[in-house]
C-alpha cells in the first residue's frame, strides 16, 4: 500500500503536475495589486482572493487526479501489471488515494505559504480601517479544512472512477457532486424551515433530506468567512467536521474498494 | 486545411493580421458609448448555488463590477464627454444588495452603497436598511452605525434614531465624537433626560481630562435645557398655553437664575415649544 502511495506520488511529480501548479500559483503575485481596488478592505480582499485561488487550484487537482486515475490505469494496462504483484485490489485503491492525499497536502503547504506571504504583504500596506486584526490561526485553519474538503472530493472522484470506463462519469460526476455538496446545507435548511412548510410537499422534503444525508456536506469545510473577517470558528464544530471527514472518507473508500474488487478486468 | 495550418508562413500571416486588427479593435473598445450597462445578473437565489464555496469571491467581484461601472462614468464625465443617460443607480443597488446576500460581511458593498444611495439616489431608508442588515454581521464595526446615524440625522431628521446609532458607534469605537453626537441628538429628539444620563455616565468613566471637560460642558448645557423645559412645562400647567420665549419664563419667575449656554449661545423656544440654542451645542469657529 505504501509502495503504491509512493509510486503514485512519484508519478504525479513525473507528470509535472507540481510545475503546472507553480505556474498557476504565479497568479498569487497579482493579488496585492487586485486587492488595492478595494475601498475599505484591502486585507480582507487579499485573503478572499488568496483562499479562493488556493481553493480553485485544489479543485482542479482533485478532479484531474481523482477522476482520471483508475480508469486511465486500466486503459494503460498499468493496473494489470500492478495487480499481478502480491497486492490486493483494496490496497491498490487505498495506496492510490494516500498518494493523492499526500500530494494535496504538499501542494496546500506550498501554496498556503505563498498565500500567507501575499496576505501579510497586502495587510501591512493597508491595515483594515475597522480595526479587525488578521487571526493567522483562522487563515491556516481555512486552508487546512479546504485541503480536507478536496481530499474528500478525490475519494468521491475515485468512487466514480472505479466503475467507469471513460473520463465522463468521474469528471462530470465529481463536478456535479462538488456543486451539489456545496449547497445541500442551504437546501436542507430551506426545506425544513417554517416558511417552506406550505409550499413544499412532504415527498420533496423527505427526498431533499435523504440527498442531504447521502451527499457530503462540503459547506462545513468552508472557513473562508472566519479567516477573512476574523470570526472565531466553533471548536466543537471543527472537531465534528474532522470526524465527519474521516467517517465519510471511510465510507467512500470502502465503497470504492468493494466496487473495484468486483470489477471485471479484461 | 491541416497542411496550411502547419506552415510557418501561415503563422506569420496570422500574426500580421492580428497586429493590424488589434489597434482599431482596442480603439473601438475604449470608445464604446457610455450606455454600458451593468449587464444581466442572475437572481441571488441562482447565484448562491452557482458560487458553490466561492461566495465571498463572487460578492467581491459584484462590488468590483459596480465600482468599475461607476468609475467609468465618473472618468468619462471628467474627460468632458457627454453622458447620454444617468448612471443605473437601481442596477447598482441591486448588485450591491446581491453582494451582501452572498457575503454579508463585505464592507466595500456597504461603504459604496452608503455613498451613492444617499447623495445620488436619495434612498435613505434603503441605505439604512442595508446598514442595519450589515450591523447584524459586522458587530465589531463602528462605521456602519456611524453612517446610519448620519443618514438618520442629516437626511431623515430622525434624531432619536440618530442618537441610537451614534451611541452604538460610540460604544464600538470608544470615540468621543460619536458619544457627543449621540448625546446631542438625544437632546434634539426631546430626550434630554436620556442625553443627560448618557453624558453623565460617559463623563464619569472618562480618564482623559480634556475629554472629561468636553463632556462636562455638554452636560452643563443639557442641564440648562432641562431647567428651561421644566419651567416651560410649569408655565403650560399654570397658564394653559405655551410661553412665547425663554425671557418670558425668566421675567415671570418660572426660571431663576436666567439660563446660560456654556457654548456661548442664546437659548430660545422653537414654535413647537422645543428648547434650542443659537450655538447648536458647539463652540463657534471663526473662518480665517
Amino acid at each position: 500500500m505504501i509502495y503504491i502511495a509512493k509510486t503514485t506520488l512519484k508519478g504525479i511529480f513525473r507528470d509535472r503536475v507540481f510545475q503546472g501548479i507553480m505556474v498557476v500559483a504565479l497568479l498569487f503575485l497579482a493579488i496585492p495589486a487586485v486587492a488595492l481596488l478595494s475601498m475599505r478592505q484591502v486585507a480582507e480582499l487579499s485573503i478572499t482572493l488568496s483562499l479562493s485561488l488556493l481553493s480553485f487550484i485544489l479543485l482542479l487537482l482533485s478532479v484531474s487526479l481523482g477522476a482520471t486515475s483508475l480508469w486511465k490505469d486500466i486503459e494503460r494496462r498499468y493496473t494489470f501489471s500492478v495487480l499481478s504483484l502480491p497486492l490486493s485490489r483494496s490496497s491498490y485503491i487505498v495506496g492510490r488515494f494516500l498518494g493523492f492525499a499526500v500530494f494535496m497536502i504538499l501542494s496546500s503547504l506550498v501554496l498556503g505559504t505563498v498565500a500567507c506571504l501575499v496576505i501579510k504583504f497586502s495587510s501591512s500596506m493597508f491595515p483594515s480601517p475597522s480595526g479587525q486584526p488578521i487571526v493567522w490561526w483562522y487563515v491556516v485553519a481555512a486552508m487546512l479544512f479546504a485541503t480536507m474538503k478536496y481530499i474528500l472530493l478525490i475519494a468521491f472522484a475515485m468512487l466514480f472512477s472505479s466503475v467507469s470506463t471513460s473520463f465522463f462519469l468521474p469528471v462530470f460526476g465529481t463536478i456535479c457532486a462538488y456543486f451539489a455538496s456545496s449547497i445541500t446545507q442551504q437546501v436542507y435548511e430551506f426545506v425544513n424551515s417554517p416558511a417552506s412548510e406550505k409550499s413544499i410537499s412532504p415527498l420533496i422534503k423527505y427526498a431533499s433530506t435523504a440527498v442531504y444525508y447521502i451527499l457530503p456536506n462540503l459547506a462545513g469545510f468552508d472557513l473562508k468567512v472566519n479567516a477573512i473577517y476574523s470570526i472565531a470558528p466553533n471548536p466543537i464544530g471543527l472537531g465534528l467536521t474532522v470526524l465527519y471527514f474521516f467517517a465519510y472518507i471511510s465510507i467512500l473508500l470502502s465503497g470504492t474498494c468493494l466496487l473495484f474488487g468486483r470489477r471485471e478486468m479484461k | 486545411m491541416t497542411r496550411i495550418l502547419s506552415r510557418p508562413s501561415f503563422l506569420v500571416i496570422a500574426c500580421i493580421m492580428y497586429m493590424i486588427l488589434i489597434t482599431p479593435f482596442t480603439s473601438y473598445m475604449r470608445n464604446k458609448p457610455i450606455e454600458e450597462k451593468l449587464g444581466y445578473l442572475p437572481s441571488v437565489k441562482v447565484l448562491i448555488p452557482l458560487s458553490a464555496d466561492q461566495k465571498e469571491l463572487t460578492a467581491a467581484s459584484l462590488v468590483m463590477k459596480v465600482l468599475m461601472y461607476f468609475g467609468g462614468i465618473v472618468g468619462k464625465t471628467q474627460d468632458g464627454k457627454v453622458i447620454s443617460e444617468p448612471p443605473d443607480l437601481k442596477g447598482m443597488s441591486r448588485l450591491l444588495h446581491g453582494a451582501v446576500q452572498l457575503d454579508p460581511y463585505n464592507m466595500d458593498a456597504y461603504y459604496f452603497a452608503q455613498g451613492f444611495l444617499t447623495w445620488d439616489a436619495k434612498q435613505f431608508k434603503v441605505a439604512n436598511a442595508l446598514l442595519d442588515y450589515g450591523m447584524k454581521y459586522r458587530t465589531w464595526d463602528w462605521y456602519l452605525p456611524f453612517f446610519a446615524g448620519f443618514n438618520s440625522a442629516y437626511f431623515m431628521k430622525d434624531y432619536a434614531k440618530a442618537a441610537e446609532y451614534y451611541k452604538r458607534a460610540g460604544d464600538l469605537s470608544g470615540s468621543d465624537l460619536h458619544k457627543s453626537l449621540a448625546g446631542r441628538y438625544m437632546q434634539e429628539s426631546g430626550q434630554t433626560d436620556l442625553a443627560i444620563a448618557y453624558l453623565t455616565a460617559m463623563e464619569k468613566g472618562e480618564k482623559n481630562q480634556a475629554l472629561k471637560k468636553n463632556y462636562q460642558i455638554r452636560l452643563a448645557a443639557f442641564h440648562e435645557v432641562k431647567r428651561i423645559e421644566t419651567a416651560r412645562d410649569r408655565f403650560v400647567a399654570e397658564h394653559g398655553g405655551s410661553p412665547v420665549s425663554v425671557e418670558q419664563l425668566v421675567q415671570l419667575g418660572f426660571l431663576a437664575p436666567a439660563p446660560a449656554d456654556p457654548y456661548g449661545g442664546r437659548f430660545y423656544l422653537e414654535p413647537s415649544g422645543k428648547v434650542a440654542t443659537t450655538s447648536k451645542f458647539a463652540f463657534a469657529t471663526k473662518n480665517k
